[in-house]
């Protein structure tokens, strides 16, 4: 089986990303800008995330900390800044984040099956996949980063 | 204008709606359910005037609700509002009787062009 994320699929990360908050979070360009800040040091982070299963197999995270997540919910439901977020709204408007990147994603590849409900956890999700790209992001100058999987074993680059 | 709105999401049916009032579209009366199966129920009883649906959904995909209206013999207008918008995705759609497919993230602009065309 081949790979279903390569570099040219990356490319399109940053651009559907920036769409997305945007359109649903900022209202106006220039919130969510390339970042320098890797997964593996974020504080406290949570992940988001949802697979393309079909043919091929592919899966997109999104991981940012808490207090990042916190505030994405606040923004996609209009609360004011500051109020608290419980759980089940982090995980919807979180989970919605990656539902939304997932699909896009989802859109360039061909015959690529359906694309599983949302999942959003404290964890990292577990896998046998292989990790084919980690975009760095910042949004409002808090680190976003999205990863790109292959799940079925192969490298994507 | 009596409109059900059907997404698993909370925050996406909110966001919906209030995307559907920066288009213009104030004061319609609006009808929420958070699955496809419960949408379906609402379309068949209540028969609303548009529905405005994801596509992935627990119980019952979007898709497969606009099928099993159709079968039931209900001409009740369905649209989607997904996350995918891909030209297989626009015409498995269009072959099913959608009005049209509006791909998330959009725009209150998204809503107007895919919803004057139908309000006429």
């Amino acid at each position: 089986m081949n790979a279903v994320i390569d570099t040219s699929m990356s490319d399109h990360v940053l651009v559907i990303a920036q769409d997305i908050f945007t359109a649903m979070i900022d209202g106006e360009p220039g919130g969510l800008v390339p970042g320098h800040v890797p997964v593996s040091e974020l504080v406290d982070p949570w992940h988001a995330w949802v697979d393309v299963r079909g043919d091929v197999a592919a899966r997109a995270v999104v991981t940012a900390e808490r207090g990042t997540c916190d505030a994405i919910a606040r923004a996609l439901l209009s609360m004011p800044d500051g109020e608290d977020v419980d759980r089940g709204d982090l995980v919807d408007a979180f989970g919605e984040i990656a539902n939304v990147v997932g699909g896009n994603l989802k859109s360039l590849i061909p015959d690529s099956g359906a694309l599983t409900l949302p999942q959003v956890a404290p964890e990292a999700p577990a896998t046998d996949g292989v990790r084919a790209h980690e975009v760095q992001l910042s949004w409002r100058g808090s680190p976003v980063v999205i990863s790109l999987w292959n799940l079925n074993g192969t490298e994507g680059e | 204008m009596r409109v059900l709105i059907a997404d698993d999401s909370r925050v996406m049916r909110q966001i919906v709606i209030r995307t559907l009032r920066q288009a213009g579209y104030d004061g319609w009366d609006i009808i929420e359910a958070s699955d496809g199966a419960m949408a379906l129920d609402i379309a068949l009883a209540e028969a609303p005037d548009l529905v405005l649906s994801d596509w992935n959904m627990p119980e019952l995909t979007g898709i497969d609700m606009l099928r099993q209206l159709r079968a039931s013999g209900s001409d009740v207008p369905v649209a989607f509002v997904t996350s995918e918008g891909s030209a297989q995705m626009r015409q498995i759609a269009d072959e099913a009787g959608a009005l049209f497919l509006i791909a998330k993230p959009f725009t209150p602009e998204s809503f107007r062009d895919a919803l004057e065309p139908v309000l006429i």
